[in-house]
């Protein structure tokens, strides 16, 4: 065991009690005085010249203070990457999606807003639309960006080489095609975002967000204002899972009212609109060919996938390529060729999402299942096979330092019991297993590394600013966690002052997996620095040199002799009598290859760690209803170290609902041509606390990375993903056939048992 | 999503609430729960000018034995009929079916029996916000001439979807309509029309007053299908009873076979009950014919409009009434 005073310990979230007791302020609960209600003026069709905007009924509605249209926006367009700056934030020539924005308007209230909006006449021209990637990339009608032929968006291609002769030396080769629909994140907390212009000229934002640095710079570029004056300021946010990480239109239409009526605007987003009109997971087509030899070990593989992007480029060039990535990492491949097509369709926009391609990695995973089946060894077995060893570079050009992926199937494997369970359980019963990696992080330029400042207070306690935010994962906890370790005081005695762009230095954000490995870091070394400041002066007060020091439980002590100590407290106010500063700061900056881009040159080294994780499941399927009934639940992930095990715990059954329970049995959208059928909770079929399986084991798998803070790497995505492969795994064995079209509703199942009866 | 505006009424008794409807007629709207009344009205799907809430009239809330009769009336609330032992004694199918509505927080906090069975039928095409009705051709059931659910249909194929109805109908419940003046009981197999924009003969200014459900010795039961196992609509159901004869024990003298979830009303399926009848009530096959039966005289009806799919939700008609019969069988026998 550690000798760590506070990581590493099961402690409840510095977040939660507020949150239990329903205190906690989200951005809908702000009310700031004067404050107008914004609504979205939406395009009804899903393709369609905007030929007029008529907006003087509205304006003319007492109580309306503003109605802006593409006029006002001066042509800005917005693009994570500067090649994919394809959608205006609000639409002057044509919509392209049902939910396009078209106008906004601020109101004194709700009723009002919403009565304005029926009063702006468009004068639409409908254009054909195509709602299905394959078709698009056909079509013949007008595109949907003029500059993008075929529609294809993005086109991400990596080869390492030799996939053609490897293929050819191959014992077995097996080619599949594997089709999941589009998803949402659902985030319990509908996007809504409150803006405002102070005195100043500064615009003060509050939203939920997936780093408020990365809301800040696209928006001071929008607006033509210095950095320092975009202001994002903390709030709790209620879920981010990849679909929160850009600025989006609403953003900017409510900064633009706000600047407009010179008031603060907060627009509130339905749960229809959350759904439509922020993002969603890609649907996605994928066709896996692969080459083993005669033990199963992969020569070669030919993986082809088409993403329906939907209407705009978002996240594209990320999400086109991390499903592959993710594979990648967790299997080696001896040589591949990947091409990853993000088709342009009359559809919602797609994102990144936290079960990235559940198709794309079932459909792998199913297929190494068959490849085994056929050489006749069982899915443990290829997998150990081909998995990821710690030392090795993945096919594009990363180095894999700590790996502990063979220990989290082992372990898994031996809490489940799948030895003794495999090919021996009663009919429909079934049990599979998934395996998967995620990065932490990838490079990002300048906003790659993460800075924090710590601060001494008089009173011993310290305040701690990063610029790390926390959306519902328990990154605030980790960097509390973090500094007191560091610091020697209890986590109460840690104030975070935390994803706000005017006091925090910047940060990627928490997405990809990187806010510990990289925002946690920060702190650490900030923490570290600090401390030292304090152990020189403490050092002349004990009498001993620095190095001898220990800080813990609010004291300095001598390590050899505890005895001698002195309260951090004091130490604090001598430092400041003795005109010692006892603030300090620190930053982390991950060794990345920065010549690594996602189309152009998707190779070299993509971020310091990497995570590994291993799910498995064991199910019974009704033969009558295909219902499934999950049994057992076994999550075992190499997270480098468990800065705090219950966090982890929690991350880990929130992956198996996410990626497992929901992704794999019941969630998909349903469309009749461009429109969602089931937007709202009701509808879409998210798994509750009473569907989850009765037993979770959770099995937490330390490899210690040498570059993590404490060796931490990531926690829970890889079982998300692993999650997915394992639930489809365990219907396929349950029922004898290999499923290839996900989720695995009980339709699909039944339809299943029955054609492999006849 | 935003209530329209509304004058809101709240008689403090029985009488007070059929003068208001007497006056008011098409421009108010009774509110018992409101849990499918005011999704409805956020929706923008009705705009009534006038609320009549029930809230006060304490006298509709009651479950009581009555001779062979047992009278529920319209305002209890879901979560009283699940926690009375007559009802789970006497109408298990009931009983089963109000344990799945919605979940604890309707069925506790607000969900009515009334109001159960008055719910407006369901169509995923229909029971979307204004916005995803704009820019498309309104559908019949909301003033168009088109429907969205099954091409070129003259009419609305909405479904009913109310689990407490399925359940009454087997149980063959009849219930008690009032307006001023007058009172008329109507039995649940002739209450429901085979429109899906006005799925049930009532008029605007009746209240309804109470269920009847006669108490004949038999046994029930219902059995739906759904995603998840809380808040979730039924996508199929069925509920049945059984009779077994007084001279012998192991024949069927009486069957009830509803299904409910599939199409505009829950249908009764008179050839499947009758062919049960004379049957003995360890004839597992006879159930199997039975619900094969059933799931060949329902399938007709559906649509696909409430999720999952059609050919699924057809073949399932014919699994949840066998389960049915089998599990009131197994009841009637011990
Ligand atoms: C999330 C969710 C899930 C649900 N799941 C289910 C489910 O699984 N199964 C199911 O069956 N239902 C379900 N419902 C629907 C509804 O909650 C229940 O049917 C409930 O029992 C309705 O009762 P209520 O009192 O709230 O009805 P209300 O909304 O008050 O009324 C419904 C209709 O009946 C009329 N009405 C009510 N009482 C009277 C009366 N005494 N006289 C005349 N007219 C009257 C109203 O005017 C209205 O048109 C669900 C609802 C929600 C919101
Ligand atoms: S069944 Fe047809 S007409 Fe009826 S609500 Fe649905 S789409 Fe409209």
């Amino acid at each position: 065991m550690s000798d760590y005073a506070i990581i590493g310990k099961r402690m409840p979230r510095v977040d939660s009690r507020a949150k239990v007791m329903g205190k906690a302020k989200f951005t809908a609960d702000l009310k700031l005085p004067g404050m107008l209600v914004g609504k979205i003026k939406r395009s009804p069709y899903a393709h369609a010249r905007i030929l007029n905007i008529d907006t003087s009924k509205a304006e003319a509605l007492p109580g309306v203070k503003s109605v802006v249209t593409g006029k006002d926006t001066e042509g800005v367009k917005w693009g994570v990457f500067a090649y994919t700056r394809d959608q205006e934030f609000i639409q002057t020539q044509k919509v392209r999606y049902i939910g396009d924005e078209v106008a906004g308007v601020a109101a004194v209230d709700e009723e009002t807003a919403l009565k304005a909006l029926d009063l702006i006449e468009v004068t639409y021209e409908e254009l054909p639309a195509v709602f299905d990637s394959m078709e698009a990339m056909a079509s013949e009608t007008e595109l949907i960006h003029g500059d993008f032929p075929n529609n294809i968006n993005v086109h991400v291609n990596i080869d390492t080489g030799n996939v053609d002769e490897n293929f050819k030396k191959a014992h077995y080769i097996r080619e599949d095609t594997f089709v999941a629909p589009e998803e949402s994140y659902f985030q319990a907390e509908p996007y809504a975002i409150v803006a405002r212009f102070d005195h100043e000229d500064c615009l003060e934002i509050w939203c939920p967000n997936g780093g408020p640095h990365m809301k800040s710079k696209p928006l001071s570029n929008a607006f033509k204002i210095p950095l320092h004056k975009v202001k994002v300021r903390k709030i709790a946010i209620g879920g981010a899972f990849g679909g929160r990480s850009e600025i989006c239109p609403v953003d900017y239409i409510c900064a633009l009212l706000a600047k407009k009526t010179k008031k603060p605007v907060r627009i509130q987003f339905t749960r229809e609109e959350n759904t439509i009109a922020t993002r969603q997971g890609h649907a996605m087509i994928t066709t896996h060919k692969t080459g083993v030899d005669k033990d199963g070990r992969v020569l070669a593989r030919e993986t082809t996938c088409y993403m329906d992007g939907g209407a705009y480029s978002s996240t594209g060039p990320i999400a086109t390529s991390v499903p592959f990535l993710s594979m990648e990492q967790a299997y080696r491949m001896g040589s591949v060729r990947y091409n990853g097509y993000r088709i342009y369709t009359n559809k919602p926009i797609r994102g990144m999402i936290r079960t990235h391609g559940r198709g794309f990695a079932a459909g792998l995973d199913t297929q190494l299942d068959m490849i085994a089946e056929h050489i006749g060894i069982d899915p443990v077995e290829i997998r150990l096979r081909n998995s990821r060893q710690p030392g090795e570079y993945t096919s594009t050009k990363s180095y894999v330092d700590s790996c502990a992926m063979d220990e989290t199937i082992h372990k898994a494997v031996e809490k489940s019991r799948f030895k003794e369970k495999w090919g021996k359980l009663p009919p429909l019963h079934g049990i599979g297993i998934g395996t998967n990696s995620v990065q932490t992080g990838f490079p990002m330029g300048i906003r790659g590394g993460s800075q924090s400042f710590i601060k001494f207070n008089e009173d011993g306690e310290a305040t701690v600013m990063s610029g790390v935010v926390d959306n519902g994962q328990g990154n605030d906890n980790m960097l509390v966690q973090i500094a007191a370790e560091e610091l020697g005081l209890l986590p109460e005695d840690i104030h975070l002052v935390s994803a706000d762009t005017e006091t925090t230095s910047s940060d990627p954000g928490s997405y990809s997996q990187v806010s510990t490995f990289v925002g946690g870091h920060a702190v650490k070394i900030a923490a570290q620095n600090c401390r030292a400041k304090l152990f020189k002066v403490a050092s002349k007060v004990l009498k001993v040199s620095p190095d001898k020091l220990v800080a813990q439980n609010r004291l300095i002590f001598v390590r050899d002799d505890p005895e001698k100590s002195i309260p951090i407290k004091k130490v604090v106010r001598i430092s400041l009598l003795n005109f010692n500063s006892v603030n300090a700061e620190g930053g982390y900056w991950p060794k990345v290859d920065m010549k690594r881009e996602w189309v152009k040159n998707p190779y070299g080294q993509m971020c310091e760690a990497f995570s590994f994780g291993t799910t498995i499941v064991e199910v019974k399927v009704d033969p009558n209803t295909g219902q499934v009934e999950v049994l057992e639940a076994t999550a075992a992930q190499d997270v480098g170290y468990a800065l705090n095990p219950l966090v982890l715990e929690g991350q880990f059954e929130g992956s198996i609902a996410m990626g497992g329970q929901g992704g794999m049995l019941t969630e998909y959208h349903e469309w009749n041509g461009g429109r969602c059928i089931n937007p709202t909770m009701l509808d879409y079929k998210l798994p509750l606390a009473c569907d989850m399986p009765p037993k979770i084991n959770n099995i937490i798998v330390e490899s210690v990375d040498p570059k993590g803070p404490y060796g931490a790497k990531e926690a829970g995505m890889s079982i998300a993903m692993s999650a997915a492969q394992a639930y489809s795994a365990a219907v396929s064995n349950a029922i004898g056939v290999y499923m290839d079209s996900f989720p695995l509703t009980p339709d699909k199942i039944l339809a299943a048992i029955k054609s492999k009866e006849s | 999503m935003r209530l329209p505006r509304f004058e809101y009424i709240e008689p403090i008794n029985f009488e007070g609430a059929l003068d208001l409807l007497y006056i008011h007629k098409d421009n108010a709207k009774v509110l018992a729960g409101g849990t499918d009344l005011l999704v409805r009205m956020k929706k923008g799907l009705l705009k009534p000018k006038i609320i009549i809430s029930l809230k006060a009239l304490k006298e509709l809330s009651y479950i009581k034995k009555d001779d062979s009769y047992i009278k529920i009336g319209a305002r209890t609330s879901i979560a009283d009929i699940i926690a009375s032992d007559l009802i789970k004694k006497e109408a298990c199918a009931l009983f089963e079916a109000c344990e799945k509505i919605g979940a604890v927080t309707i069925q506790h906090y607000r969900g009515t029996i009334g109001g159960n069975i008055l719910q407006d039928n369901r169509c995923i095409h229909y029971n979307q916000s204004a916005f995803h009705r704009s820019g498309r051709q309104p559908c019949h059931k909301d003033g168009g001439k088109i429907c969205y659910a099954r091409d070129a249909s003259d009419r609305c194929n909405s479904t009913c979807q109310s689990d407490g109805a399925t359940a009454l109908m087997a149980l063959g419940a009849n219930i008690t309509l009032v307006r001023k003046g007058t009172e008329r009981i109507i039995d649940l197999d002739n209450f429901y029309t085979t429109d899906g924009i006005m799925p049930f003969a009532m008029e605007s200014n009746e209240l309804l007053k109470e269920i009847v459900i006669p108490i004949q010795g038999g046994k029930s039961s219902y059995k739906r299908l759904a995603y998840r196992s809380a808040i979730d609509y039924p996508i199929v159901s069925a509920g049945v009873f059984l009779k077994s004869s007084d001279t012998s024990k192991n024949e069927i003298e009486d069957a009830r076979i509803v299904v409910g979830a599939i199409a505009r009303a829950p249908i009764f399926l008179a050839k499947a009950s009758s062919f049960l009848k004379g049957k003995k009530f360890n004839d597992i096959s006879a159930f199997k014919k039975a619900a094969d039966i059933s799931m060949d005289n329902a399938s007709t009806f559906a649509v696909h409009n409430v999720g999952s799919t059609l050919e699924y939700r057809c073949a399932m008609v014919s699994e949840m009434v066998f389960q049915a019969l089998k599990e009131a069988a197994i009841v009637t026998q011990e």
